[in-house]
This record gives structure tokens, C-alpha cells and sequence, in this order.
């Protein structure tokens, strides 16, 4: 997995890992966006830049096995790779295909991510992602899913 | 201030999402009508789709044995293998015949009865370069590193019942540490 260094446009190797109890004092709602601590009890992975172990994505997952889904509580970009003058781009969607690889992993053709953004962010992940919408929630289901982990996958 | 900034990060859609449920009528309500839409999609899945995605599957899954070594009683290599054909062909003997093996002798690898040769890991490995190059990323090691991952399992796993006797027939007569 990698990311795309906006300036130069080089690739940098990341990796996704579970939050550790330690991790979670660096996590701060400042330069994450949200109160991540309170999701200790659901999973929580980082997006780690392995040239310099800095943490730059973070998601919450929430594992539906009864319905074949993984949901996608909470994800966020660190504060300088957000907006127009970003540092990394593919941080989300690399955390995205995490998401979709735990589904898949564990449902094969039922396999199912979903999402509940503010209805005007929802037609970005639509776009960029493939996903579809279903009332409020957007899913990415078989064969979009598989799509997006083959993308995210390559070297 | 706070609106101001809350308004900032919503214009801003790569920043992340909060996607949590207001409440368990939302998420009940939501989940209803999701899971019947998928369903209405699931029906239409082709019989090659469904194919790639449990592929993807046996490949996340042999990624996720490999990063996190199971130290249990199972059979590691011949259930993925097993998968493996079952997936890909509507008969074993069929993939025996395109791998040019006994299809008894694929049997006995398959239920634990044979150890599975290295030409045959060979074979396999190559066999699943073909099926996987238009699926996604498959390393070509991955066969191996199940099979012997497997065996340092075992092998440490059982200890107690091989150590006692091995632990004997070892010895340092002679040490220049």
C-alpha cells in the first residue's frame, strides 16, 4: 500500500495497524478531527507512513457479521493532509480498502462497507469510491468492493 | 467559533466523516432498507464475480495466517488448498489433470494422508499466477511460506509431545563460545 506525496508526486509505503492504548494520547481531536479515545471499544486502525512511523489516517470500524457488514464509524485524515494544500494524497482510500478488506475477508461475495456521511459530502465517496447509496447510507458491496482492493493493493 | 470551524471541515470532504448512528431507530431503520437492497443486488451477481470475490478472500485470508500465525491443531495448507480447487474447478480431478498429478494422489495431500511434494507447491504456485493474474496481486511465495509457516506452527506448538524424546539425542560436548 501506498501514498501519493502531492508535491513531487513520489510514493511512500504505509501500512494499516490496530491503535494501541498508547497511541491514543497523539491521537488529539486538534489534529484528528474527532474524540478518538471514546472509540476504544470498537476497532480503531492508523495509517502509518513507514519512512517515519507518523501516523497519518485514522478509521473506526464496527464488524455487523449478522448482516455481513463492516461499518465505517469514524475516519479521518491527520489535519495537514486535509484540503487543497495537502501533503499525502490516498490516505482515505486506503483506509477505505482496509475497511473492505476486512469484509471481504471475512464475507466473500457478501461482503458489504458502509458509511453515513452529511448527505453533501455523500456524492464524494460515490464518486471516488464507487460506493451506493441506499437512504442514508452508502455502501460498497461486490464488485466495486473488490475493485477498490485491487487499486489500493498495487504497488 | 466552533460553527465556523465545523462548517470549514464539512466543505472540505476528504477531511473524514463522522458516520456513527443518532440512535438504534436510525440504525434499525438504515440497516433494514440497506440490507434489502443489497439482496435485490446480490441476486444479480454473476457466477464470475462471486468466483473473483472468494478468490480475493482465500488470498486476504492465507495474507492474514501469514502475518498472524495460528499455533493450533488444524490443517492450515490443505484447507486453503482445498478452497482453492473447489473454487476454481467444478471437480478436483480436473485440476489434478491440469497440473498433471494423480488425482489419488491429490486426494491423499488434500485430507492430510500425503505430505504435498515441492513439485507439486511448484505447480500450484504456478497454477495460481493463472488464475490470479487478472484478479488481483497473488505472491507468487505464498504458497510455501503457508506450508512451511504451518510447520514451524506445529512444530512449536507440540513441544511437549516431541521435546522429551528429541531433547535427548542432543548434546554440546564441546563448546568454544
Amino acid at each position: 500500500m501506498y501514498i501519493v506525496e502531492v508535491s513531487s508526486g513520489d510514493k511512500h509505503e504505509v501500512l494499516v495497524l490496530p491503535v494501541e492504548e498508547s497511541d491514543y494520547k497523539q491521537l488529539t481531536k486538534t489534529r484528528f478531527y474527532f474524540a478518538w479515545k471514546a472509540e476504544v471499544a470498537y476497532e480503531v486502525y492508523k495509517l502509518l507512513l513507514i519512512r517515519t512511523g507518523e501516523v497519518l489516517g485514522l478509521v473506526s470500524l464496527e464488524r455487523i457479521p449478522e448482516e455481513w457488514r463492516v461499518h465505517i464509524r469514524l475516519l479521518s485524515v491527520s489535519k495537514e493532509n486535509a484540503g487543497k494544500h495537502k501533503k499525502y494524497d490516498r490516505v482515505a482510500g486506503n483506509l477505505i480498502a482496509h475497511a473492505s478488506k476486512i469484509a471481504v475477508r471475512s464475507y466473500a461475495e457478501l461482503a458489504c462497507v458502509s458509511l453515513k456521511p452529511k448527505s453533501h459530502i455523500a456524492q464524494h465517496y460515490i464518486d471516488q469510491y464507487g460506493m451506493r447509496r441506499t437512504g442514508m447510507t452508502l455502501s460498497l458491496e461486490v464488485p466495486e468492493i473488490l475493485d477498490l482492493i485491487s487499486y489500493y493493493s498495487h504497488d | 467559533m466552533t460553527n465556523k470551524k465545523n462548517k470549514k471541515y464539512d466543505e472540505d470532504v476528504e477531511f473524514g466523516v463522522d458516520s456513527r448512528y443518532a440512535s438504534s431507530k436510525e440504525y434499525d431503520s438504515e440497516a433494514a432498507s440497506l440490507m434489502e437492497a443489497r439482496l435485490n443486488r446480490m441476486k444479480k451477481l454473476s457466477g464470475s464475480q462471486i468466483i473473483r470475490a472468494r478468490l480475493i478472500q482465500l488470498k486476504l485470508q492465507m495474507d492474514e495466517y501469514l502475518n498472524q500465525p495460528v499455533y493450533d491443531n488444524r490443517n492450515h495448507f490443505s484447507e486453503f488448498l482445498k478452497r482453492y480447487i473447489d473454487t476454481v474447478y467444478s471437480a478436483r480431478n480436473k485440476f489434478a489433470h491440469d497440473i498433471n498429478i494423480d488425482a489419488t494422489k491429490l486426494s491423499q495431500v488434500i485430507n492430510n494422508h500425503r505430505e504435498p511434494q515441492e513439485e507439486f507447491i511448484m505447480k500450484l504456485m504456478i497454477h495460481s499466477e493463472m488464475v490470479y493474474r487478472d484478479i488481483c496481486d497473488f505472491q507468487k511465495r505464498t504458497w510455501y511460506q503457508v506450508y512451511y509457516q504451518e510447520k514451524i506452527c506445529d512444530a512449536m506448538s507440540s513441544q511437549d509431545e516431541w521435546r522429551p524424546k528429541i531433547e535427548k539425542e542432543v548434546k554440546l560436548s564441546e563448546s568454544r563460545l
